[in-house]
């Protein structure tokens, strides 16, 4: 469809993705027909305000809206997982031509249609997630080390039974309590001399996946660092820990929730320059979402503006930046100060991100254009490609079905 | 290790605060009037009295009445208590015991009905188990002990005719020894299914009646922070670790929404210990609630002062365990400085 030129077998594809609220005033459409790729191996910037619904999409590649009150009220998430190569484990290496993924091992389902149980799977395994505030994310009763080593008793509990040196087929009390499903009275089970032995090598090799995976995020001194609980560490250190948590499955695909928003500049830098390492070598794809311009240019191959429950603006990062067509691209852009920018002087769009309660069929920025016209009134504009891989959802580059399209040159007051 | 420092501290305080409750306790229960009012009669002559006065130091001046008090409890006598016509110190264990057992039975079920009450309704929120279990609690936290428990006497006592009143059956009770004075326990070392039994049938309607309203407060306090707890961004993390729900709501939502709820339970229990003085009457559980009321009534003031000042005691110390559980659950709780 939109980005097929491009060749590269997209991991995820999102198409006419609808999310409503029910809420009191009526129904939100929060995410209101979305559609587009993630490729493999990239990280594709989400951009916009808030409220305009970049969280709401990301959410809902893991299904994690609360519903009621929220509606899956249409469309579709295809997910193609890719089997990480068990050489290497994502690195890339010879036997995997340095992809880091098992060719001829992809998976292709609908993330919106699939049983809960399915879902479940592929939650921390195959797609992670990183929360706006590592603070708030991290369950302050319980320390670290607990908290990430739940992810391999949940999906690594076959290499936690072999790293502890455990026969594959081991059963029973052993294998509940190395895949957190214990059963009542598997504590005193575990207790019983041969089984507390066996126990202790299983904690044992959870605490050495445990270490590494925090390593990776190059914290000083990982395995100090497990028996730690979550406020006794930075911002920093919290979404380090985060990170690590998300990454310790090797998922084919990251969404990181406007990760950095609760930290301060310096460390920003630092978390950033980390997911970006982590990325390229692992090849592991990301769904970037924030409201910071400058901050999604700087890490996205890609870059998808947002406003108001739909893809306004979608293309290669560098073409956008270059060559913004959408009349709000192009406003946030000048809103975005620069060290150019005169003291006092701050560009900003006029007016407020229109209601979405039963949206009329106009342009959503109608009212906040500077150049409507009479077809945006009265007609409401789809993604067009204008130029290859980038598209537009305004009348200015492509035709209307009716009345005066708008220009760059008309500027209305 | 700081647990260790912090319980000591609370532990050296004790003493001081003991001091400071028993001058509350004598001080007030003084005003009240001259304990001298349970030995008399009409007939005695004002020289009797002032002889009776003599006999107990009471005509000495006030504070040096307390001395002699506190001495007396320092040598392990609380005093003459009128009502039990024995000393306080033979009959308070023996009624302890009784209160103890009706109180810890319905602080269990209170607790352990309580959480799962609230834990339940909570992950259920605004659906069908939510509302039942919101009409058990408000009706529990309402409905008055006195009350209800007399309700559950007229029904299954005066019409079915099933349950039993009192404590124990006499000849049963009679058939065992009795060396911890909790009638469940000492049946158990008795090895006496009958006398198990019987002890657990005697504590079921007034453990009911006592721990209705404790469980409904306990679950709707529960209920509600869960509730919160559910809304936080840890919960969405842990799902998206692609945990099961139950291990969502066991291990992390229930965990934190424990930490207010155990504060609860902690105030919870001075509702029992006030709920015994209407249940052991409405049943004859010969505890000290009964003691308690009784000697209020006929003025038997070393009981009620023993009373008070073991009560107060027993608050702190169970202040001191909700403090620890309360750090131990939460560890961004600092004991002491």
């Amino acid at each position: 469809m939109l980005d097929a030129q491009h060749g590269a077998a997209p991991v995820a594809s999102v198409r006419d993705l609808k999310v409503y609220f029910q809420t009191k005033r009526g129904i939100v459409h929060a995410v209101d027909g979305v559609s587009f790729d993630i490729r493999d191996g990239e990280t594709l910037g989400l951009v916009g305000e808030t409220g305009c619904g970049k969280s709401v999409t990301g959410r809902s590649f893991l299904r994690l809206l609360p519903v009621p009150p929220g509606i899956q009220a249409g469309g579709s998430v295809m997910f193609n997982g890719h089997a990480v190569c068990a050489a290497c484990a994502g690195v890339g290496c010879g036997a995997c031509g340095s992809t880091g993924r098992q060719a001829g091992r992809d998976s292709s389902v609908d993330l919106l249609g699939i049983s809960s149980e399915d879902m479940r799977r592929i939650r921390g395994d195959r797609i992670a997630m990183i929360f706006q505030d590592p603070g708030k994310a991290l369950n302050p009763t319980l320390p670290i080390g607990a908290q990430i080593a739940e992810v391999f008793f949940q999906h690594r509990t076959e290499e936690l039974i072999a790293l502890a040196g455990l026969p594959a087929d081991t059963a029973g009390a052993i294998r509940r309590f190395a895949s957190q499903s214990p059963r009542f009275g598997d504590g005193w089970l575990l207790a019983l001399p041969g089984a507390r032995a066996q126990r202790r090598q299983v904690e044992a090799a959870l605490a050495k996946m445990v270490a590494s995976a925090l390593a990776e995020t190059q914290v000083p001194n990982p395995v100090k660092l497990m028996a730690r609980y979550p406020h006794e560490l930075s911002g920093g250190m919290r979404q380090r820990v985060m990170i690590a948590q998300a990454l310790a499955c090797n998922p084919d695909l990251l969404i990181a929730d406007e990760p950095t928003t609760a930290l301060d500049v310096t460390v920003e830098a630092r978390i950033l320059e980390l997911i970006r390492d982590l990325q390229q070598r692992r090849k592991t794809s990301v769904l970037y979402i924030s409201h910071d311009l400058s901050l999604v240019r700087r890490i996205s191959d890609r870059v998808a503006v947002m406003y108001a429950g739909r893809i306004v603006e979608i293309g290669a990062t560098a073409e956008i930046f270059a060559n913004p067509r959408h009349p709000y691209t192009r406003g946030l852009m000048a809103a975005a100060p620069s060290a150019d920018t005169p003291r006092g002087k701050l560009a900003a769009i006029r007016g407020t991100v229109p209601e979405l309660v039963d949206p009329p069929s106009a342009c959503r920025f109608l009212g906040r254009c500077p150049h409507e016209a009479g077809a945006c009134r009265s007609n409401d504009p789809a993604l067009q490609v204008v130029a290859p891989g980038h598209s537009v959802a305004c009348f200015i580059d492509h035709p209307a079905p009716s009345g005066e399209r708008p220009t760059y040159d008309r500027v209305t007051a | 290790m700081q647990l260790r420092d912090y319980i000591l501290r609370r532990l050296m305080v004790l003493p001081v605060l003991i001091i400071g409750v028993s001058i509350v306790v004598f001080t007030l229960t003084r005003i009240g009037g001259s304990p001298v009012g349970i030995y008399l009669s009409h007939e005695m002559t004002p020289d009797e009295v002032a002889e009776i006065e003599a006999r107990f130091n009471l005509d000495k001046p006030v504070w040096v009445q307390y001395i002699y008090w506190i001495r007396g409890i320092a040598m392990g006598d609380f005093g003459w208590s009128g009502v039990a016509a024995a000393p306080v110190a033979d009959v308070f264990p023996l009624k302890l015991a009784a209160t103890m057992e009706l109180a810890f039975a319905s602080g269990l079920v209170a607790l352990f009905l309580g959480i799962a009450l609230g834990t339940y309704a909570g992950a259920r929120r605004n659906r069908l188990p939510d509302h039942l279990t919101r009409i058990v609690a408000v009706s529990g936290a309402s409905l008055p002990q006195f009350w209800f428990g007399i309700l559950l006497l007229i029904i299954f006592w005066a019409h079915i005719g099933i349950a039993p009143i009192g404590r124990s059956d006499a000849a049963i009770f009679a058939s065992i020894a009795h060396p911890t004075g909790l009638y469940t326990i000492d049946a158990i070392l008795a090895g006496s299914p009958t006398a198990l039994w019987d002890a657990i049938w005697h504590l079921v309607l007034p453990s009911i009646t006592l721990g209705y309203g404790a469980t409904a407060i306990v679950a709707r306090m529960m209920r509600s922070a869960l509730v919160e707890e559910l809304q936080q961004d840890y919960v969405d993390a842990a799902r998206a670790k692609g945990l099961a729900e139950r291990i969502v709501l066991k291990r992390h939502a229930r965990r934190n929404a424990l930490v207010p709820t155990v504060t609860v339970i902690g105030l919870t229990f001075g509702f029992l210990l006030q709920g015994t003085i209407t249940v052991e009457i409405i049943y004859r559980w010969p505890g000290l609630g009964r003691w308690m009321a009784d000697s209020v009534l006929r003025g038997d003031q070393a009981t009620l002062m023993t009373y008070v000042l073991f009560t107060s005691v027993l608050f702190l110390v169970v202040n001191l365990i909700v403090d620890l559980v309360y750090a131990n659950l939460d560890r961004r709780v600092t004991l002491g400085k």
